[in-house]
C-alpha cells in the first residue's frame, strides 16, 4: 500500500487510460455484430473507426497529465525546459 | 481489361514524381547543420525533427504504399479479419509506443544509439544479442521493401505500362527505383522526410474524394456493405468454406484481436519506425505524435472500406498474365470509377508513397549493417565518416536487393517473406521493450527465447497451407498448440518466447552465468533535450562522432 501511493497520480491514471486504450478496442465479442446500423455502416465498423477518436482522446489525456508531472519534476531537479529553442546546443526549431 | 497506355495519367504521375524527385535531391540543404559525413546527419537527419516533421515523416513511414493496396485487397479477396484488423492494429499501436517509446529516444540520445541493437547491446553488454536484433531488423525490412514496389508495379500495371517483353514491363521500376536510390544516397533521411509532405498531402486528398464521391456513385454505403456480405458468404469452390468474412463470428475472435495485437507490437519493432523516432528533437515529440497519429488510423480505416467499394464496383483484377489478382483491386477502382486525372494523382500518390518508407527502411537496415555487424565485427575503430559511408553503400545495396527480389522472384516470395518479417520481428520484443524497464532477463535466456520462437513461428508459417492452391505460407495465422483456437503465429511464437526467457533467466542466474555489463544509468531512460549528457548533433560532432559517444 505504502509503495502503491508513492506513484504519482498522474503515473496511474495515464497507466490506466493507456491500458483501456489498449484492452477495450480487441474485446471483439462486444462489437462483432451487425446491428445498429450507422449511416449505412453495420456496427462492427463504425463502432471500431469511432474507437480511433476515443483511443486519441485517452492517449491525449494522458500527454497532459504526463507532461505536467515531468515538468514539475525536472523544474525540482532543476533541470532546464527541453522545448526551449536553446535548449541543448543552439539549434534552429521548427515548432 | 486496360492494355493501351493511358496518356493523361501517365503524364500526371510523371510530373508528379519529376516534382518530388527534384525535392528529394533538395532535402539535403534543407534545414542542414553540418556535414553529411556522419550517421547522425545522414541516417537520422541530424536529430532535429519536431513535432510537425515526425508527424508526416512516421505517417508516411508506416503507413506505406503497400498498406494502401494490401489492407483494401485483403478487404476485396478474404473481409474484415485479413483486412480490417488493420484498425484495431493501428488503433492500440499509439498506447502502447506511447508508454516505451521516450524511454527509448532518451537511453539513445545519451548514449548515441542509432539502431534499437545498439541499445541492446549496450543495456545487456552482448554482442550477439545485438546482432540477433539486428539481423532480424535487417531480414524484417528487406521483403518489406520488396513489396513497396510491388505497390508500386500495381500502379504501373493499371496505367497499362508494360507490354509482353521484360524490358518494358520493368522499366518503369527501374527508373523509379534508380531515382529514389540516388537521392537516398544524396540526402539520407532528409529526403523521405521532406517527400513526405507531397505524399502524404495527395493521399489524404484522394482518399476524401474517394469517401465521399465514391458511395454516392455507387449507390450509398447500405449497398456497398450489402454486396461485401453478399460476396463474402459465397462458398469458396476450392474449398466449399464461405470465401471471407464479412463480421468475425465466435471462431474468428482470437484471430482478429491477436492479429491487431501482434502487429501494434510489433510494429515499433521495425528498424524503419525506430528510425524515424530517433531523428526527433525531444523525448516528447514521439510521445505529442502518438496523439496526432490515429489521424492516419482514420485513414486507413477509410481506405480498408475502397475493398468493399471495389467488390461492389465489380472491378476487373485479372492480370497482365491473365490471373486474378486483389492487388490490383484499388488502382483498378480508381482506373474505372475517376476521370482519369485524378486517377492519375491517386495513382502519383501510391508511387510516391512507395518512395517514403522504401527510403526510409533502406536506411535503417543500412545503419543496422553499419553499427551491429560492421562496426562492431568488421572494423571496430570505424570513423563516424567511415560509418556514413558503409551506411550509404549498404543502403544502396538493400535496395538492389529489394529489386532483384521483385524483378526475379515470383511476387509470393516477397509475399512470403513479408509475413515471416512480421513474426520474426515481434521477437525483438523482449529484448528491446522490457530492456527499457528492466535489467532481470539473462543475456542468454534472451537469445535462446529468441532463437526458439523464430524457428518455432518460421515452421508454424510454413506448414499454413493454402487450402485452395496448396502452397506453404498459406497465411499468418494458425492453431495454438493443443488446441482448435486459430491465432496469429507472431503472438503464440512472442508467448512462447517470453516463457523461455523467464524460465532460462531463472536457470542462468541460479547457475550463476555471467552477466553482461550494463552500460545505461538508470536516469538515462528520463533524460531530455539540454540535460547534462544528453548530446545534441553539434557537440556529437565535436566529440568526435556519435560512434565515439559510448560512455
Amino acid at each position: 500500500m505504502s509503495r502503491l501511493s508513492a506513484v504519482k497520480p498522474a503515473y496511474w491514471i495515464s497507466g490506466v487510460l493507456l491500458v483501456v486504450a489498449v484492452v477495450v478496442p480487441l474485446l471483439v465479442p462486444t462489437y462483432a455484430k451487425v446491428d445498429p446500423h450507422l449511416w449505412g455502416f453495420p456496427f462492427f465498423y463504425w463502432y471500431q473507426l469511432m474507437w480511433v477518436f476515443l483511443s486519441a482522446i485517452l492517449v491525449s489525456i494522458s500527454y497532459k497529465l504526463l507532461r505536467t508531472e515531468e515538468r514539475r519534476r525536472r523544474a525540482a531537479q532543476g533541470l532546464g525546459d527541453p522545448e526551449a529553442p536553446d535548449a541543448g546546443a543552439a539549434k534552429e526549431g521548427d515548432q | 481489361m486496360n492494355t493501351t497506355v493511358d496518356w493523361v495519367q501517365l503524364i500526371i504521375v510523371v510530373v508528379i514524381f519529376g516534382g518530388v524527385t527534384v525535392m528529394g535531391f533538395m532535402a539535403s540543404r534543407w534545414r542542414s547543420a553540418g556535414h553529411l559525413d556522419n550517421l547522425d546527419e545522414w541516417g537520422l537527419g541530424g536529430r532535429s525533427f519536431g513535432t510537425f516533421i515526425t508527424w508526416f515523416l512516421l505517417g508516411g513511414d508506416l503507413y506505406t504504399a503497400y498498406t494502401f493496396i494490401a489492407v483494401p485487397a485483403a478487404m476485396y479477396a478474404t473481409g474484415a479479419i485479413s483486412g480490417f484488423f488493420a484498425v484495431p492494429y493501428t488503433i492500440v499501436a499509439y498506447p502502447i509506443v506511447f508508454m516505451f517509446m521516450a524511454r527509448l529516444w532518451s537511453v539513445s540520445h545519451r548514449h548515441g544509439y542509432v539502431t534499437p541493437a545498439d541499445f541492446v547491446g549496450g543495456r545487456y553488454g552482448s554482442k550477439a544479442l545485438s546482432l540477433a536484433v539486428a539481423v532480424t531488423g535487417i531480414l524484417a525490412t528487406m521483403p518489406y521493401i520488396a513489396l513497396q514496389l510491388v505497390g508500386m508495379q500495381a500502379v504501373f500495371e493499371t496505367m497499362g505500362l508494360g507490354g509482353n517483353n521484360t524490358l518494358a514491363k520493368d522499366l518503369p521500376l527501374l527508373i523509379a527505383f534508380a531515382v529514389l536510390a540516388a537521392y537516398t544516397y544524396s540526402s539520407g533521411l532528409r529526403a523521405p522526410a521532406m517527400i513526405a509532405f507531397v505524399k502524404d498531402i495527395l493521399i489524404y486528398l484522394v482518399i476524401l474524394v474517394a469517401i465521399f464521391y465514391l458511395p454516392h456513385v455507387l449507390g450509398g454505403w447500405d449497398s456497398i456493405f450489402g454486396a461485401a456480405q453478399e460476396k463474402l458468404a459465397k462458398p469458396n469452390p476450392a474449398t466449399g468454406k464461405p470465401t471471407g468474412t464479412f463480421i468475425p463470428g465466435e471462431a474468428g475472435y482470437v484471430s482478429y484481436w491477436t492479429l491487431a495485437l501482434g502487429s501494434a507490437m510489433a510494429l515499433f519493432m521495425y528498424p524503419h519506425s525506430v528510425t524515424a523516432v530517433l531523428s526527433t528533437k525531444t523525448r516528447n515529440v514521439v510521445r505529442r505524435n502518438a496523439t496526432l497519429l490515429p489521424a492516419y488510423s482514420l485513414l486507413l480505416g477509410l481506405l480498408a472500406l475502397l475493398g468493399f467499394m471495389a467488390i461492389k464496383a465489380n472491378v476487373n483484377v485479372k492480370g497482365l498474365d491473365g490471373l486474378a489478382n486483389p492487388q490490383l483491386a484499388i488502382p483498378r477502382l480508381f482506373d474505372q470509377e475517376f476521370p482519369s486525372w485524378f486517377a492519375g494523382i491517386a495513382f502519383a500518390a501510391i508511387a510516391v508513397g512507395a518512395l517514403v518508407p522504401a527510403a526510409i527502411m533502406s536506411i535503417a537496415a543500412a545503419n543496422l549493417f553499419t553499427r551491429n555487424i560492421y562496426r562492431d565485427f568488421i572494423k571496430k575503430d570505424a570513423t563516424p565518416a567511415q560509418e556514413a559511408k558503409v551506411s550509404k553503400l549498404a543502403s544502396l545495396l538493400v535496395k538492389v536487393g529489394a529489386l532483384v527480389f521483385v524483378l526475379g522472384m515470383d511476387k509470393t516470395v516477397a509475399l512470403n517473406l513479408q509475413l515471416l518479417g512480421g513474426i520474426w520481428i515481434l521477437q525483438t520484443f523482449p529484448a528491446i521493450v522490457v530492456g527499457l524497464y528492466t535489467r532481470w532477463f539473462h543475456r542468454y535466456a534472451l537469445l535462446a527465447g529468441w532463437a526458439v520462437a523464430m524457428l518455432f513461428g518460421t515452421i508454424s508459417a510454413y506448414n499454413v497451407v493454402n487450402p485452395a492452391t496448396k502452397k506453404h505460407f498459406g497465411g499468418s495465422i494458425a492453431n495454438i498448440p493443443g488446441t482448435e483456437t486459430p491465432a496469429y503465429i507472431a503472438l503464440t511464437a512472442f508467448v512462447l518466447n517470453l516463457v523461455v526467457v523467464i524460465a532460462l533467466t531463472f536457470l542462468f542466474r541460479a547457475l550463476k552465468v555471467p552477466d553482461g555489463k550494463d552500460s545505461t544509468h538508470p536516469t538515462d531512460f528520463v533524460a531530455d533535450r539540454g540535460d547534462p549528457g544528453v548530446k545534441d548533433l553539434p557537440e556529437i560532432l565535436d566529440d568526435g562522432g556519435a560512434a565515439t559517444a559510448k560512455s
